[in-house]
């Protein structure tokens, strides 16, 4: 099919419009919290999501394989690594530059008080705990529906 | 009070973002390895685009992080600053991504299920297809050599029952419900003498009576069959044929009745066999009784005879009494004569048999008779046999039977014909022919003319003993005698006026075997 000549500009347009991201170019004026706003929604869309892929997977299975378990695994530690994610940001905009000692450097820490606030800040500054198993149970899962239907395409 | 170092943190941060990044490029690996091997798999499709997906989503955000860390501990906060919006605006946009891959994996896979409903249902019928294809194939492979055999086996059948229906020497026919034949087989033909088209023929014209047809007509109709039906057909010139029928109605789809089948069994001989036994045992009860009676009249008109014939010296010969005694002599004379033929019948007559040559014998009648029939203008024709052999017998009594057969040929030729007397050899057998152009014997009394005293000559002519003594000189021979009337010719097959008398005689008796003489 033959391309249209100036397909090719368009990312370079992108490129250049995200590149200054400090300029709004829209109509409508946006104000600073909408990206924090944005992000936070797309982590409950991604987490809804994932529940319709788990419960989905569980209750009709379209192809009968072990796959599926480890997808329904994936599924529910993304979806509490998106939780975690959402709870995280939350929690960051509640601290403030002073809750921080030797911000920006290698020994950077919680101010004390240590708060619930602070301590929440800092569990879910863990959430690769939540997000590495799931991708990891991603491959399985993958690995487990290739390996059987290599085994099947050999039969 | 301390704070919480944030270090543990950030290094989880690191090392899990790269792991994130490895992890989600593995799992687009296995994804991409999976839509290569089955390519049209939906569920691969979807796992593929989704771990694109995730892979890009894992990547941005990975090195978002990894980026961050570097910089703002590498005291380029500034610059950190200036990507920061873009790295969270790509994981942003790159979640939406992963989440509405999700969204329109339902829609998808909707779709994928009915697509997949009806690659199984074209499969189905594909497969349905193709076996249909396959038998078709090997019906048409097979169909010339099975039409072949089944072609060979209905011949074979049809060989069959046309051998049986051809070569059977019963009659088997088919009619129309009118009576016409429309298939009937030689046999048939031959029996009934058809010389027409047998289409052309009604088989209710042959029956010679009304009430067998009758009979016939009423069992086919009301029972459908008949069975074992004893009828007399007009046959050809041969005469009256007499058939054994069974016969079965045949019926179309509505139970009209629309022809019929049967066999016929020709009875003619057998019923000939049965007469002539019949016959003969009838003959040799009249021959024993006359014996007798002959046995006990004998004595008597001997003695009758005695006493006449020496009254008579008593009285002058012109006198009336002697003239009457003369009428006595010459009726008890008479008298004995018919005794002696009675005798002669009944095989109670002295016989004495030797070496004969039949031509001789027929010569010696015929050297006596031939001046008288000649007189009467009959010809003789002879075609004696050469060479035939010699036979044992009573010379006088063979003459006695063809003086007889002589006798009732010129009696039957009154205006003159011709006698043909034909002698040959038949296996073991003379076998003698005496025919004559006369008016021939009708059938009424062809039964009845070996009977003795059967005569159809005016009171005083004959004694009807003449063919009974003739009957009874061939028995005692061995022999048999038949008549035919009228003559079929052999050489062109036709019929003509007058009448035939055959005698077959053993050749090879001997001069002791006959000998049953009393008296």
């Amino acid at each position: 099919m033959k391309k249209h000549p100036y397909i090719h500009i368009i990312p370079i347009i992108l490129l250049v419009l995200f590149s200054f991201a400090e300029n709004c170019w829209a109509l409508q004026s946006h104000g600073a919290p909408e990206g924090i706003y944005v992000h936070q929604m797309a982590h409950l869309l991604f987490s809804g999501a994932l529940g319709y892929l788990y419960w989905h997977t569980r209750t009709s299975p379209v192809i009968k394989s072990k796959g599926w378990k480890f997808l329904q695994i994936f599924c529910f530690f993304l979806i509490a690594w998106n939780l975690i994610a959402f709870t995280g940001h939350e929690a960051f905009s509640h601290l403030t530059p002073t809750d921080f000692i030797d911000k920006n450097t290698w020994k950077e820490q919680l101010a004390p008080p240590i708060t619930g606030m602070k301590i929440l800040y800092y569990l879910t500054k863990m959430d690769h705990f939540l997000n590495v198993p799931g991708l990891f149970a991603l491959v399985i899962s993958l690995r487990t529906f290739y390996r059987e239907a290599l085994l099947e395409a050999k039969k | 009070m301390n704070g919480i170092p944030l270090l543990p943190a950030v290094t989880v941060e690191f090392f899990g973002s790269a792991l994130a990044i490895l992890f989600s490029f593995i799992a687009l690996r296995y994804a991409w390895f999976l839509v290569r091997l089955q390519p049209s798999n939906f569920i691969w499709g979807f796992l593929f685009y989704f771990c694109i997906a995730m892979a890009a989503f894992s990547l941005s955000r990975g090195v978002g992080h990894m980026v961050r860390i570097i910089l703002v501990y590498t005291d380029q906060n500034t610059l950190w600053k200036q990507l920061s919006p873009l790295s969270g605006g790509f994981n942003t946009m790159l979640m939406i991504s992963v989440a509405a891959v999700i969204i329109y994996y339902h829609k998808g896979l909707a779709a994928y299920k009915l697509l997949r409903q009806e690659a199984v249902k074209l499969f189905d019928a594909n497969t349905q297809l193709a076996s249909s294809a396959k038998q078709l194939q090997e019906l048409n492979t097979h169909l010339e050599e099975m039409v072949e055999v089944r072609t060979h086996n209905l011949s074979e059948s049809e060989k069959k029952f046309r051998n049986f229906f051809e070569n059977s020497k019963d009659i088997i026919f088919f009619c129309d419900k009118n009576g016409y034949f429309t298939n009937i087989n030689s046999s048939g033909i031959k029996l009934l003498g058809l010389t027409q088209p047998p289409e052309s023929v009604n088989f209710h014209d042959l029956f010679a009576h009304k009430n067998d047809l009758e009979t016939y007509l009423n069992g086919l109709h009301t029972d459908g069959f008949i069975s074992d039906l004893e009828i007399e057909c007009r046959g050809n010139n041969e005469g009256p044929k007499f058939i054994l029928l069974t016969a079965n109605a045949i019926y179309d789809l509505d139970g009209q009745f629309v022809a019929y089948e049967g066999i016929g069994k020709d009875m003619t001989r057998l019923r000939t066999m049965t007469e002539q036994l019949i016959n003969q045992e009838k003959m040799a009860s009249v021959g024993q009784m006359a014996a007798g009676v002959a046995h006990e009249i004998n004595t008597p008109l001997g003695i009758i005879l005695g006493y006449t014939q020496l009254m008579m010296d008593d009285f002058e010969p012109d006198s009336e009494t002697h003239n009457s005694l003369l009428v006595m002599e010459r009726q008890t004379k008479a008298c004995r004569r018919i005794v002696a033929d009675l005798l002669k019948f009944s095989r109670q007559a002295h016989s004495a048999k030797t070496v004969i040559d039949l031509n001789t014998i027929i010569g010696e009648v015929l050297a006596v008779t031939e001046h008288t029939l000649n007189i009467n203008r009959i010809d003789i024709i002879r075609h004696f046999g050469a060479g035939l052999p010699q036979i044992v017998g009573d010379a006088e009594k063979l003459h006695q039977v063809f003086i007889n057969l002589f006798n009732n040929a010129q009696f039957a030729m009154e205006n003159g014909g011709k006698i043909i007397v034909t002698t040959g050899k038949i296996n073991n057998e003379l076998h003698i022919i005496v025919q004559d152009t006369g008016t021939g014997i009708p059938d009424e009394i062809k039964n009845k003319i070996f009977d003795p005293f059967f005569t159809t000559k005016d009171v005083g002519k004959g004694t009807g003993l003449g063919l009974s003594v003739t009957y009874g000189i061939i028995k005692n021979h061995g022999g048999r005698i038949s008549v035919e009337s009228p003559v079929t010719d052999p050489l062109s097959n036709e019929t003509v006026q007058g009448t035939a008398f055959h005698i077959w005689l053993p050749v090879n008796s001997t001069p002791n075997d006959e000998n049953r003489e009393q008296h």
